[in-house]
């Protein structure tokens, strides 16, 4: 896989050595990969930002991955989130289907299956992205009609408080 | 000697399913970092036959990796191999301190679990008569209350002791108990009643006390599940 801009992972277990592994290969395939491997070491590390898609495990201790998920989707609006567990079961997959997860994988998984779930959050996220701009260039266009130039620099920070 | 139907619930199968659980997810996570692993040495390979240069110190840990975490497969199912010949016997005599090694293992497989030591026991058998299924049921959510009243980094400290010619103690400490928080609830209660064990929970110094009756016949099983000594 080629790519100009590389994807950036955010890669989340308590299983060092599972984080290891899958880091090498993810990086391999030409993906920008960070680990971590605790929930609150995620969150830290998802302040510096620029994340296109996490990978969280669901079971961890202390800060679980359910709680990673529901941080990480509050504060990175366009972050896309592939949830691992080794337990699957309904109530977890709609539990993390309702905090905006974009799909959920049951450990041992096949590597190819996530290298496509990783491309495909990629997609959608910056399909969202592109939704957002297309909604924001609208906007503009509306606020600039009849306004002073200090009247839309103040519509335009409104708008920008709005979309964060 | 009490029959399976009087010492058998559902709360025990509950317990049962709930160790078999934590144990498969223990596997699945062993199998995810070995198929990983191994995944990662393909992938190696397949970039040395496009001329890629190796790097041996990769290849050399991700081959420890594989066959450390096979080791901790074999443990695994050791202990799964232990937990399921709990029930060979609905009762029988055993050795308290096995049951405790037995416990302390399969606890570990839970995500919140902190690391548990078991004081010796000063030469003593610390052999009862019971059932060590639900023997084990019942430490094993003293244990689970004891994790989620310390958080993962705890070192919780479990001491045996010979109380009197009837009874053994077996006190959990090493947490704090967070406000409204109780322990036990009813179901364990009623498994702790049936086979005789005692429950406190000492909130002022922050310890569990079980009393384990040395012979389980000494007690029989009243109605509301509470048991008395005969």
């Amino acid at each position: 896989m080629q790519m100009e801009n590389k994807v950036k992972i955010l890669l989340v277990d308590d299983e060092v050595k599972f984080l290891s592994a899958v880091a090498s290969r993810l990086t391999m395939k030409g993906f920008d990969v960070t680990t971590a491997d605790n929930g609150d070491a995620a969150i830290e590390a998802a302040k510096a930002g620029g994340f296109d898609v996490a990978v969280v495990d669901l079971q961890m201790p202390g800060t679980d991955g359910a709680q990673v998920l529901k941080i990480l989707k509050e504060n990175h609006k366009f972050i896309e989130i592939i949830m691992l567990t080794g337990h699957a079961t309904v109530d977890s997959a709609v539990e993390c289907t309702k905090l905006g997860a974009f799909m959920y994988l049951e450990k041992p998984y096949d590597f190819d299956k996530l290298v496509d779930a990783l491309m495909q959050a990629y997609k959608n996220r910056m399909q969202r992205k592109h939704e957002r701009d297309e909604k924001r260039m609208a906007a503009i266009q509306k606020m600039a009609m009849g306004q002073s130039p200090l009247g839309l620099i103040k519509a335009l920070s409104k708008l920008d408080d709005d979309q964060k | 000697m009490k029959n399976d139907k009087e010492l058998f619930s559902y709360e025990s199968l509950a317990f049962f399913g709930r160790v078999n659980a934590s144990i498969s997810h223990e596997l699945k996570n062993i199998m995810a970092i070995i198929s990983e692993t191994a995944g990662l040495l393909n992938d190696i390979t397949e970039m040395a036959t496009e001329g890629h240069a190796i790097n041996s110190d990769l290849l050399q840990t991700s081959a420890r990796s594989i066959m450390e975490e096979i080791q901790r497969g074999f443990k695994t199912i050791r202990q799964m191999n232990r937990f399921a010949h709990c029930v060979d016997t609905p009762v029988e005599s055993v050795r308290l301190e096995e049951i405790l090694d037995l416990v302390i293992n399969i606890a570990g497989y839970l995500a919140y679990s902190g690391t548990t030591r078991m004081r010796s026991l000063k030469n003593e058998k610390g052999i009862v008569v019971t059932s060590p299924l639900l023997l084990a049921a019942v430490v094993y959510h003293a244990l689970i209350f004891s994790y989620k009243n310390s958080g993962p980094d705890a070192e919780i400290e479990i001491d045996l002791s010979q109380w009197n010619d009837k009874m053994w103690r077996i006190a959990i400490h090493g947490f704090n108990i967070k406000p409204f928080q109780t322990f036990p609830d009813e179901h364990l209660e009623k498994i702790a009643g049936s086979i005789g064990v005692g429950i406190q929970c000492d909130r002022f110094n922050n310890r569990l006390d079980l009393d384990v009756p040395t012979n389980l016949d000494d007690y029989s099983i009243q109605s509301d599940g509470m048991t008395s000594a005969n």
